[in-house]
């Protein structure tokens, strides 16, 4: 055997190579993971209180007003034969509600997240790409025309739109004031600038030429807001609102907020009426109807899940962190000594 | 042409025949025809090669340049025409045009692909597609481009060594010239000279060379690994006929076809003949060079191309690694069909939903039904059924088999790369040539080592012998303790000698005894090594080390083999030059186990000299033979101090015997060479057991044999065997000892290696025979030795026994069924099991029987051919890349230089990848599932519509880029111990064997885990979303986050061994989150395209939203919770032991090879020794078919010999030396 070996077989001898890369190898041990358990557990609790806390801070006023029952004061609308049905909500404030008060309509037992559902519309035709005003996409069917005429906006989700019209009048010495709402804004910025357009062309109306409105709709699309031309067509924020799907089946959406003159600081005490037109139909699939006046916080609208549920967790921790703490005593200690 | 048909007329009576008879028939042929000279005799040859030989149709003429170039094969794409290959090698797959569509047909053969394919068709059918078509083709088109661009790379590697290949240069006669052409350029029928020391380029057939009757010397290391040289020599009509003119012009009229067998890979045979000038030449293997072999020891070697690149025989042999499945993959495999059909379950089952919620709710909405095609529910809900296989299909890991793959080639290059697998002495480095089995080397429950060459070095040393009944030297004494002789006046002494005989060496220089002078004569001239003279002396070439140490011994003692031509050997015996004339040649086989030469002297005698098994030799001499008690007492002696041992022995041979005998073989070679028969061997064997024996009584005439003594061979242990097998029993592997040797040399072997330890107490024999056909062999044994033990307890008997079982005893149990699984279950109680005397087949048969009756992976390790069967048959095969040939290695997944890189091989490598992958696999699928199997939840909740949860791009983007490298890392670089504390607590290996990490049951609560996860990521989430003002698409991006967080979180807690990269590329990819989901939710993009990017702006909203952070950290934090309190538990509960490991693995390096110093215990010298060992009595002819282990003793022929000795008359020639004589050179000192 030759003396002289070659070392061309011989590997590269680095970090990499021999499995030996400089690392940090954590040295845990009880006395460690059990106290950062707790400590976990504790910032968990802590963030739950200030949810909670938060939470049951924020004041709601919740009414249904479906009309199933008879006692219900939409009771008489709820029969969808009645047309142009109004009803009025009353309730009392006993303390000032304080604002910005949001003004939210609730729907159960709605499924806007029915895929199927979700799709039927043209995302093309929204952005106001005239092409798509004669040539709907096939994914609106079949909500697609009426007859040859094209629909704008088309499918299934905008025909559904939520129509039923609020109005709220304080009581003040007898007469009702009527409290202002504040439409504007209530859509996400990117849904307003960017996701929809109305089409090229003014007036509205003849920019929507050739096109017909869904068949659920009373009025075409460029006069769901006549008054305000920002507001109307695609990127009337009601319209907005209700193409933003929800996330499940029971689900509210911001119908409008109450910010201006004196109501800006929130609802004062007192006698308020609701006038509803009562005209979305919901009876037939046992959908439920409510309004929601509430305030918000940081965290949003009221929500006393997320405390609660930190909480949960946050003292699930300190308990297991307190068992591990038994076992660990129980099993290990009598070893090391 | 009229020996042709002769040889059909043979063919069909031979056909139609016994073996038994086949001997005398071969001996009457071979008198009725002319005897062709200058051929030896035939190697290997099937038996179907004697049943006609129409077979021979590959027809090719010398000197036709032009025909073979037309005739050359070509394809184009399928379409192949053309008849021989060129010579170039095209070992790659793809051409630029081809590459893509190969690539691509390639990898759309593995199911999961053609799966992914149909999603994308499928989701681009509007009806049924709930998420865009790019969320599966993105992946899928990520996971063919890895694929495509590791084969292109070793695509590209394979050209580079092709035309490396390819542009060796050779020389070509072309048109009475020889002209320097390049290996491609080559072509069959084309005459070629081959240089000395030069690479053959084709299959030749030998035409002549520059040596002496055409002989020329090749080496086949490339081929079989074997280094001796072997000789090949042309026919002598051609070597008459081309070598008296000048060469070139003779060989360009040389216009001889040659017809031989179609290309096939058969290396050791070859058949066909050479038409020349009206005459039919038979030709067989001695003719052939073999394409990758090398010319030595002749200066030109002139040859006729017959086959070439594709068709030559060592391309046609190399075959294919076989595909083996591990453990782990099988049951990854299982996981993922499960996964399959759980997804079409699911599916179904929500289809049902559908249709439920279609004709019950959705039936009062018009805003619902109108979506339902004409109303049909049934109809839709078919449909759902597709869209729900689309939606769930994220659940099956597409990425992880490609993932999969990266990890075991980078695993297995860890392996390569280790600089502490590589063994100095020869600069060779491990090799992971399998590579997808690391895995499994971390699972090894039996272990099944050969014994020579294994565990022990193979590297031999001379350190005894015995001459006339005394010994010479002293194995006790260390080899690095022995002193060196004086050999100064030797000039040949190469002072590789480890042995200390003063007066050995005196009594040799001054020739006083006849004894020693034809022991050291026999040693120089009985054997089949090729010397190579160089300028600092002879180097030996041997097929077997025991020869080169024994011809290395002679040389050192003055008895100088100096070298080699085909009729003539030279000796320099003490300076004195003597030539003697080899007359025969009785080659060493497996069965007769010695071989022998006859040679005339320089004085004229005849003398025969053989060596061979002591107990092959001791039965041939004629009883009462001098000094037969001290030697045998010698062997005894030698064999306890583990030594090999064989004996040679001389006699004269009368003239009258010759010419008789040499008549009859010279006819039988002659038949043997025409008819290449494998039962010519039978043949051959008898003759010589006829010149032994039956001749000497019949003639009267000749000597008996006479023993001249005995040779002990040390065949050390390896270097950390003992510390290696300790260190392996403490892992728990079950450590079985394969030997050809006998029991004794075995089990000495075992208690020096520490395979036994010193009071294990070995179960054999009647007693073992006993306890396995007893009804419960475990009460039993127990009971049996109660009596001598006080020990009760049933397990403490055992744990002290070792198990030896001898091949006759295993053929036995093979016969009686049943008998296996109580060997097996006695065995798996046992310390260890020595099975000795087994052969190649035998062994194999062990490692099927572990297979079949025990669920433990088996690890085979050797270093010879006789260890391929085990080898190929174990779960895992390694090879030893030794002394002995390559084909072990060839054979193996892995190979190793040295048994003890075993250690670290298996208790550092295996046992990080199994842990490393058990749990990539555990959190790959799990990451996969977690995520997609909210769909099903949220399926409750949206009518079962199969509404997705995410975004497409989310779910696009996830396993690819978001969750893929740290994961990936971890399967790389993960360590929970150090390789240095792996080493110093084997233990730890122990939960590989017991499947402990990746098992149905780790399966299941990984499963469970992950149904919890996907739980709480809805609903944590829905308890928030639940009647407020968010909309799904917050919802979605929610979800999203909540799922990174959990799964980087238990990224965080599966890692132990944090480097920069596994920080750094945690970090990058829970950022690549949050800036590719805000860059998929730009505006810009989603004017671009509205469909794709409709989710514009949330992730704007969202990632600024308290609420969604508070909500995602919840639902992550919660879902990761179960794995942290595994974690926690796990530290609370195995920490101190971790602990231990940790702190003790100081930086300093374990040294890995042993220091330990040797201590004699006893009579137990702690080398280790196989007289009967594979290679221990192996002088082979150069072929490998005569390797392998000594088969079962012989006894019948035995017998029979020892009463034809006991009749046969005394020497004649030889002077007989006093018989009451013990030690007749000491005497005359």
């Amino acid at each position: 055997m030759s003396k002289e070996v070659g070392t061309e077989n011989r590997p590269d001898n680095t970090a990499f190579t021999q499995q030996r890369l400089p690392a940090w190898q954590p040295m845990l041990s009880a006395g460690i993971v059990i106290p950062g358990f707790v400590l976990i557990g504790l910032a968990f609790i802590g963030i739950g209180v200030a949810l909670f806390v938060t939470s049951r801070n924020i004041q709601v006023l919740e009414r249904d007003y479906t009309g199933v029952e008879r006692d219900s004061f939409c009771y008489g609308c709820s029969d969808l034969k009645v047309k142009n049905c109004k009803c009025n909500l009353n309730f009392t404030l006993d303390k000032l509600f304080e604002g910005p008060v949001f003004f939210y309509y609730g729907l159960s037992n709605y499924f806007q997240n029915y895929r199927q559902y979700g799709n039927s519309k043209d995302a093309n035709q929204l952005s106001g790409d005239k092409e798509y005003f004669t040539e709907p996409d096939e994914s609106c069917a079949p909500y697609e025309r009426v007859g040859d005429v094209p629909i704008a906006p088309c499918g299934a989700l905008p025909n559904s739109m939520f129509n039923d019209t609020f109005k709220l009048y304080q009581m003040v010495n007898g007469t009702r004031v009527e409290v202002p709402f504040d439409g504007k804004g209530i859509s996400w910025w990117t849904d307003y600038n960017i996701k929809y357009r109305n089409p090229p062309g003014t007036p509205l109306s003849k920019a929507f030429e050739g096109t017909t409105n869904p068949p659920f709709w009373p009025r075409p699309a460029y006069e769901l807001d006549t008054t305000d031309p920002s507001n109307n067509g695609f990127i009337n924020q009601d319209f907005l609102v209700w193409m933003r799907r929800a996330a499940l089946p029971d689900f509210r959406k911001l119908y409008r907020r109450i910010t201006e003159g004196e109501y800006a600081k929130g609802l004062p005490a007192g006698k308020y009426t609701l006038v509803i037109g009562y005209n979305y139909p919901v009876r037939a699939f046992n959908g439920k109807k409510k309004v929601v006046f509430s305030n918000v916080s940081w965290m949003g609208g009221k929500n006393k899940f997320l405390g609660i549920a930190y909480l949960v967790i946050g003292s699930m921790c300190v308990v297991m962190s307190i068992v591990m703490l038994i076992v660990y005593a129980k099993f290990k200690f009598p070893d090391e000594e | 042409m009229d020996k042709l048909q002769h040889r059909k007329q043979v063919s069909k009576l031979i056909y139609d025949r016994t073996p038994m008879d086949l001997a005398e028939l071969a001996v009457a042929e071979a008198v009725r025809m002319k005897p062709l000279p200058g051929n030896r005799t035939a190697t290997c040859v099937t038996a179907e090669g004697w049943a006609d030989a129409s077979k021979l149709t590959w027809e090719v003429r010398a000197n036709s340049r032009q025909h073979y170039r037309r005739c050359r094969k070509r394809s184009f794409l399928c379409f192949r025409w053309g008849r021989c290959a060129d010579n170039a090698v095209r070992s790659y797959k793809y051409s630029p045009l081809t590459f893509l569509p190969l690539t691509l047909f390639e990898q759309f053969h593995r199911v999961a692909n053609i799966y992914f394919l149909l999603m994308v068709v499928m989701q681009s059918v509007p009806a049924i597609s709930s998420l865009r078509w790019y969320t599966t083709a993105i992946p899928l088109i990520l996971v063919l481009m890895v694929r495509g661009l590791k084969d292109l790379a070793s695509d590209l590697a394979r050209r580079k060594s092709d035309s490396q290949i390819n542009s060796q240069s050779c020389d070509v006669l072309d048109s009475q010239r020889f002209c320097t052409v390049m290996w491609k350029d080559l072509c069959v029928g084309d005459v070629v000279r081959v240089h000395k020391n030069q690479i053959i380029p084709a299959d030749l057939l030998l035409l002549c060379s520059s040596e002496h009757y055409s002989l020329c010397y090749v080496e086949t290391a490339d081929i079989d690994g074997e280094t001796n040289l072997k000789y090949r020599q042309a026919l002598s009509i051609t070597h008459n006929e081309l070598t008296s003119e000048p060469s070139e012009k003779g060989l360009a009229d040389f216009d001889g076809v040659a017809f031989c067998e179609e290309p096939n890979h058969r290396l050791y045979t070859f058949r066909g003949y050479l038409r020349w000038r009206g005459e039919d030449h038979v030709l067989n293997n001695e003719h052939i060079l073999l394409r990758g072999t090398v010319l030595r020891n002749t200066e030109f070697a002139y040859g006729l191309a017959v086959y070439a690149g594709a068709d030559s025989k060592i391309l046609r042999n190399c075959g294919k690694l076989r595909v083996k499945l591990t453990h782990v993959d099988r049951l990854l495999n299982k996981v993922v069909i499960g996964i399959f059909v759980f997804v079409l379950l699911l599916s179904f089952f929500m289809a049902i939903g559908h249709g439920v919620f279609e004709s019950q709710v959705a039936r009062d909405a018009p805003a619902l039904s109108a979506l339902t095609p004409n109303g049909d529910f049934i109809y839709s809900a078919f449909l759902t059924f597709w869209s729900y296989v689309i939606v769930l299909s994220p659940l099956i890991p597409m990425a992880l088999y490609i993932t999969f793959d990266v990890v075991h080639v980078v695993h297995s290059l860890f392996i390569n790369w280790d600089v502490e697998m590589r063994w100095e002495k020869n600069d060779s480095p491990a090799r992971a040539r399998n590579t997808s089995l690391n895995e499994q080397l971390g699972q090894v429950g039996h272990l099944l080592s050969d014994k020579t060459g294994t565990l022990t070095q193979n590297h031999l040393l001379f350190r005894q012998c015995c001459i006339a009944g005394r010994i010479y030297g002293d194995a006790s004494i260390s080899v690095e303790e022995t002193q060196q002789m004086d050999l100064s006046w030797n000039p040949f002494a190469s002072g590789q000698l480890f042995m200390s005989a003063p007066e050995l060496v005196q009594q040799l220089k001054a020739r006083r005894c006849p004894f020693s002078k034809e022991f050291f004569t026999a040693l120089a001239l009985c054997h089949t090594v090729m010397p190579e003279r160089s300028k600092e002396g002879i180097a030996y070439k041997a097929s077997s080390p025991d020869e080169e140490a024994l011809v290395g011994a002679a040389r050192d003692l003055g008895w100088v083999f100096h070298s080699r031509t085909r009729d003539n050997l030279t000796v320099l015996e003490l300076g004195v030059t003597r030539e003697y004339r080899v007359l025969a040649h009785l080659e060493f086989t497996s069965q007769r186990r010695r071989m022998s030469v006859l040679v005339r002297e320089p004085g004229g005698g005849l003398k025969l000299y053989c060596k061979g098994a002591d107990m092959v030799i001791l039965e041939r001499l004629l009883s009462g033979c001098p000094c037969l008690e001290d030697t045998e007492r010698a062997l005894e002696s030698f064999a306890q101090a583990c030594l090999r041992t064989l004996c040679v022995a001389v006699r004269g041979v009368p003239e009258e015997l010759w010419e008789g005998w040499s008549k009859i073989l010279t006819q039988a070679e002659t038949m043997a060479t025409s008819e290449r028969d494998s039962t010519l061997e039978t043949l051959y064997e008898d003759m010589e057991c006829d010149l032994l024996t039956v001749l000497n009584t019949k003639a009267m005439l000749c000597t008996h044999m006479q023993l001249l003594g005995a040779t002990a061979i040390e065949d050390r242990l390896q270097e950390g065997v003992p510390e290696t097998i300790e260190m392996l029993r403490k892992a728990g592997l079950k450590i079985w000892v394969l030997t050809g040797d006998k029991t004794e040399t075995a089990v000495n072997i075992g208690y020096f290696s520490k395979l036994l330890d010193p009071d294990t107490s070995l179960l054999e024999g009647q007693e073992l025979r006993e306890i396995l056909h007893s009804a419960d062999p475990g009460y039993s044994v127990s009971k049996a030795r109660q009596a001598d033990a006080w020990c009760v307890n049933k397990e403490m008997v055992w744990a002290k026994t070792a198990l030896v079982i001898s091949g006759p005893e295993l053929a036995e149990f093979d016969k009686e069924p049943g008998i296996g699984a109580k060997l097996m279950g006695l065995a798996a109680q046992c310390q260890s099991v020595l099975c000795c005397r087994v052969t190649p087949g035998q062994k194999a048969d062990i490692v099927q029987l572990i297979r079949k009756h025990s669920s433990s992976i088996t690890l085979a390790i050797g270093d010879g051919a006789n260890d391929v069967n085990m080898i190929k048959t174990a779960h895992i095969g390694v090879g030893i890349a030794g002394v002995e040939g390559g084909q072990a290695v060839q054979n193996a997944d892995f190979s190793l230089a040295q048994f003890r890189f075993l250690q670290r091989l298996l208790l550092v490598h295996g046992r990080w990848s199994y842990r490393r992958i058990s749990f990539f696999l555990l959190y790959f699928i799990h990451k996969t599932c977690n995520f997609a199997l909210v769909n099903i939840w949220f399926s409750f909740f949206n009518g079962f519509s199969a509404q997705s949860m995410y975004e497409n791009w989310f779910i696009a983007m996830y396993t690819a880029m978001y969750t893929s490298f740290p994961i990936q890392l971890f399967a790389l670089f993960e360590q929970d111990v150090s390789a240095e504390g792996s080493l110093r607590c084997p233990e730890l290996y122990k939960v590989g064997p017991r499947h402990q990490l990746f098992n149905p049951l780790t399966i299941a609560a990984m499963l469970a885990q992950t149904l919890f996860t996907s739980l709480v990521f809805f609903f944590i989430p829905y308890g928030v979303f639940h009647d407020s003002p968010l909309d799904y698409q917050t919802m979605a991006v929610t979800v999203s986050m909540a799922a990174i967080f959990c799964v980087d979180a238990e990224i965080v807690l599966l890692t132990r061994y944090w480097t920069l990269f596994n920080a750094i590329f945690l970090c990058i990819s829970f950022s690549f989150f949050f800036s590719v989901t805000r860059l998929t939710q730009q505006p810009r993009l989603f004017l671009l395209a509205p469909d794709d990017y409709f989710f514009v702006g949330v992730s704007e909203k969202a990632f600024a939203d308290p609420l969604v952070w508070l909500t995602a950290l919840l639902a992550g934090w919660t879902a990761a919770l179960p794995a942290l309190i595994a974690f926690t538990v796990n530290i609370i509960i195995s920490g101190p032991d971790k602990h231990r490991v940790h702190t003790i693995s100081t930086p300093q390096l374990t040294e890995f090879r042993s220091k330990v110093k040797r201590i004699d215990s006893g009579r137990r010298s702690p080398r280790a020794t196989s007289r009967t060992a594979g290679k221990g009595d192996v002088i082979t002819s150069g072929t490998a078919r005569h390797r392998g282990e000594p088969l079962l003793e012989d006894k019948l022929t035995a017998d029979n010999g020892a009463i034809d000795l006991k009749m046969m008359p005394r020497d004649r020639r030889l002077p007989p030396l006093p018989p009451r004589e013990p030690k007749p050179c000491e005497a005359r000192v």
